[in-house]
């Protein structure tokens, strides 16, 4: 691309696989059950992804249906939980945080938003080591207390179950997902207008889209659902390889990182370096001038390896005499 | 930056007399003359190095060039160092010059005022060429861009200021933290506005972005020749190589580009003919150490003629120069200049900086990438960074089994004989570790 004098080559492919998640989200709100109605394939929550709010959807994010599972089920020993989380657990397995930067719909959302402030001419605000800090512990934050806030107001005896109608899903509430849905839906006609809107969800909506113009994917950085994926990384199939010996330490990994990942550039020991804030959207892999130095891993395979920038007309004309000496 | 104080050297103009100034500069021009000479006599040079050769020639055609361009009215920037960015200066319409000197007789005035025997010779060869004016091309410097890197250059940098303006570039020494590289950042754009004065056209963002294109352009097609030199029998010398790379320095880079892709063209097809550049059997050096510039080839040559082929180096006058691209990311100023600077500052493993583990890796990469079978350090007398270091790279490259021998070096030829002889038994040691190799494993295969 003519902005970073370097050849992207991973960045088309994610974002026609994002154009394609986002229409299967979307397909939803027209009615079309993407995993097709089977009462079995209903019990499939995904990472993220999708959304409760959606009228028809057959499914929704995982996140929504642990918050609900904690509050119903108290009674039947949160068997639906358990079981919705191990095949959370498997698709996170599967997929890793591949989830966040090649499926999710918020994260295409924000992408535009960090485009639009590129064709301001302004440059992003990064957020420091300190910050980074600070960031990472709201994110588990959210985690907590969402469980804290779900649980206990399912329990019967502890007299506070008449919360439930103020405090059920505590999460959604605040999610810009809901509040995206919620109100596209009405404004398309698909769902009837009605003056009982999500005004919270609306806020955080609204908030996120504004802090993401300055800040580099601004949800991401303290989204649980993530934080969630990467308390799973090491076990996910997907990954990050540096390979420490051929690193100059020129520090573009961090420079061009929407999330401000540091371990790719500080860390020199270890093989995977794509844990906790890295969403594996393979920008480093792109733009790292050192020969296979970063990798993006499936398990044991390697999907893609950084390489150095090259002249294509002058490789031709040197291909071409290699090959005129052949014929001779 | 002005010296409102005495003049370090107030009567600079009266104490040389014109004997010494005219020796200074006869001797700079048959010294220039000879090393030329030396390079044009290796064997199977392709004929794209002609051009290389005339840039580099003591009141060349490049000189006229320069000259013609500065009573013109353009103006012309000397660099003190590699971290200044070339790109910034070209963008501001200036021309470039590399004022580090590599002429041995300069050396004997600067030595006469400045008191320091010990100093760096490349240090005083610099400052004695501007105080006999024995270097026509250096007399056109409308202003100096010195980073503040060793003690020797930053106080080179100073005394300079008798003569030319400089702007002193405050390069943060130490890398680790945020605030380097936010200083460094700073540094930059205090030069750009020293430009712009200087030249009186404000740098923009789009004359600067495509300079930066043809810089990218350069560094890809030095990876492309350091592509032809891993192989088994390189068809370019390790001092052609330099002096290619050198060229940047002084030359205007869209030209340089042009007549390099010549070079990689003609060079693939000595290497298609099988031409080897070096002796047959060669030992595989890395050349590594201070900075040599052109025509201080002195150890390089001494190693090539004494059957070592030089296939890569860890120098601030060879690889380092364009090792690495620079990458953008964004359309904003400040990213533009981010990322300027930090091609600058961070994968530069020059010796004054610290941690500097970089160097290691690299040169241990370079080992395992190029087939290296030893390590030449070189040390410029009174280099107190490369000599620090030296021991420990000759340390962690014990580990990797490949042997290391330091040399020190003057500017002076009187040390010659005594080098070639620690060279020759050097590649000797070399060749008999790869003949005890070769039989060892061949035994094994039985």
């Amino acid at each position: 691309m003519k902005d970073t004098y370097k050849g992207r080559n991973i960045r088309p492919f994610r974002f026609i696989v994002q154009l394609l998640a986002l229409g299967f989200v979307f397909s939803q709100m027209v009615g079309i059950p993407p995993f097709g109605t089977h009462p079995l394939l209903r019990r499939i929550f995904l990472p993220n992804a999708s959304c409760r709010y959606i009228s028809e959807a057959p499914t929704s994010c995982y996140y929504y249906q642990l918050q609900d599972g904690l509050t119903q089920g108290y009674a039947n020993a949160y068997i639906d939980v358990i079981l919705m989380l191990l095949i959370v657990i498997l698709l996170i397995i599967a997929l890793g945080r591949l989830w966040c930067s090649w499926l999710c719909p918020f994260g295409l959302a924000q992408e535009g938003m960090t485009k639009l402030r590129e064709m301001t001419g302004l440059p992003p605000l990064k957020v420091k080591w300190s910050g980074r800090v600070i960031l990472r512990r709201v994110k588990s934050s959210l985690l907590f207390f969402t469980i804290l806030f779900s649980l206990p107001i399912g329990i019967g005896s502890l007299g506070i179950a008449g919360c439930q109608s103020t405090l059920a899903l505590p999460f959604c509430q605040v999610c810009p997902a809901k509040g995206f849905f919620t109100v596209f839906q009405q404004l398309l006609g698909i769902e009837p207008w009605s003056t009982t809107l999500p005004w919270l969800a609306i806020g955080s909506l609204s908030l996120f889209l504004i802090a993401t113009f300055f800040v580099d994917m601004a949800f991401c950085r303290i989204c649980p659902m993530g934080s969630v994926m990467a308390l799973m990384g090491r076990f996910s199939l997907p990954w990050l390889r540096k390979d420490p010996s051929k690193c100059t330490k020129c520090r573009i990994c961090l420079r061009v990182c929407p999330l401000d990942h540091d371990r790719v550039y500080e860390d020199m020991e270890a093989d995977d370096v794509g844990s906790e804030d890295c969403t594996l959207c393979g920008k480093c892999v792109e733009l790292c001038p050192e020969e296979g130095c970063l990798t993006m891993m499936y398990g044991p395979i390697s999907l893609k390896s950084s390489r150095r920038p090259r002249d294509m007309g002058l490789s031709r004309m040197i291909k071409k005499i290699k090959e005129g000496g052949n014929d001779k | 930056m002005t010296n409102e104080g005495p003049r370090y050297l107030k009567d600079k103009e009266g104490y040389f007399s014109k004997e010494q100034r005219d020796r200074t500069k006869k001797r700079s021009k048959e010294m220039e003359a000879a090393v030329s000479a030396t390079l044009k006599k290796q064997k199977n040079r392709p004929k794209a190095m002609s051009y290389f050769d005339e840039l580099h020639k003591y009141e060349g055609a490049r000189y006229h060039e320069l000259k013609e361009f500065h009573d013109k009215g353009g103006k012309i920037v000397g660099t003190l160092c590699v971290m200044v960015p070339l790109e910034l200066v070209h963008a501001s319409g200036a021309q470039v010059i590399r004022m580090c000197s590599g002429y041995y007789e300069p050396v004997h005035p600067a030595n006469e005022l400045l008191g320091d025997a010990g100093l760096c010779p490349m240090v005083k060869s610099t400052l004695g060429t501007q105080m006999v004016s024995s270097n026509p091309i250096v007399d056109l410097v409308d202003m100096v861009a010195g980073p503040a890197t060793c003690d020797g250059k930053m106080k080179l940098a100073e005394i300079l200021e008798d003569w030319v303006p400089v702007v002193m570039m405050n390069i943060p020494r130490v890398k680790v933290g945020e605030s380097s590289s936010k200083l460094w950042v700073k540094e930059i754009i205090h030069l750009k506005t020293k430009l712009e004065e200087l030249t009186g056209n404000p740098i923009k963002k789009s004359t600067l972005r495509k300079e930066i294109k043809k810089w990218n352009e350069a560094n890809q097609h030095w990876s492309e020749l350091l592509k032809i030199r891993k192989a088994d029998k390189p068809p370019i010398s390790g001092r052609d190589a330099m002096l290619v790379v050198q060229a940047t320095q002084i030359d205007r880079i869209d030209r340089w580009n042009k007549k390099m892709k010549d070079l990689l063209l003609e060079l693939k097809k000595l290497e298609k003919k099988g031409l080897f550049a070096g002796e047959e059997g060669a030992a595989r050096i890395l050349l590594a150490g201070s900075p040599m510039m052109y025509p201080n080839f002195k150890i390089p040559t001494i190693i090539e003629e004494s059957g070592g082929t030089i296939i890569t180096d860890e120098l601030c006058t060879g690889y380092r120069l364009m090792a690495d691209p620079v990458i953008v990311d964004g359309m904003s100023k400040k990213e533009i200049y981010e990322a300027l600077a930090e091609r600058y500052f961070f994968p530069c493993s020059c010796p004054c900086f610290s941690p500097n583990d970089e160097r290691i890796r690299r040169m241990k990469e370079s080992i395992k990438v190029f087939g290296i079978e030893g390590v030449v350090f070189h040390t410029l007398r009174g280099c107190h960074l490369n000599n620090l270091e030296a021991t420990k790279i000759e340390l962690a490259l014990r580990e990797e089994g490949i042997p290391m021998v330091k040399l020190e070096s003057e500017y002076d030829e009187g040390d010659i004989e005594q080098v070639r002889t620690r060279v020759e038994a050097f590649v000797e040691m070399i060749k008999a570790r790869r003949e005890f190799k070769l039989s060892h494993t061949a035994e094994e295969n039985k």
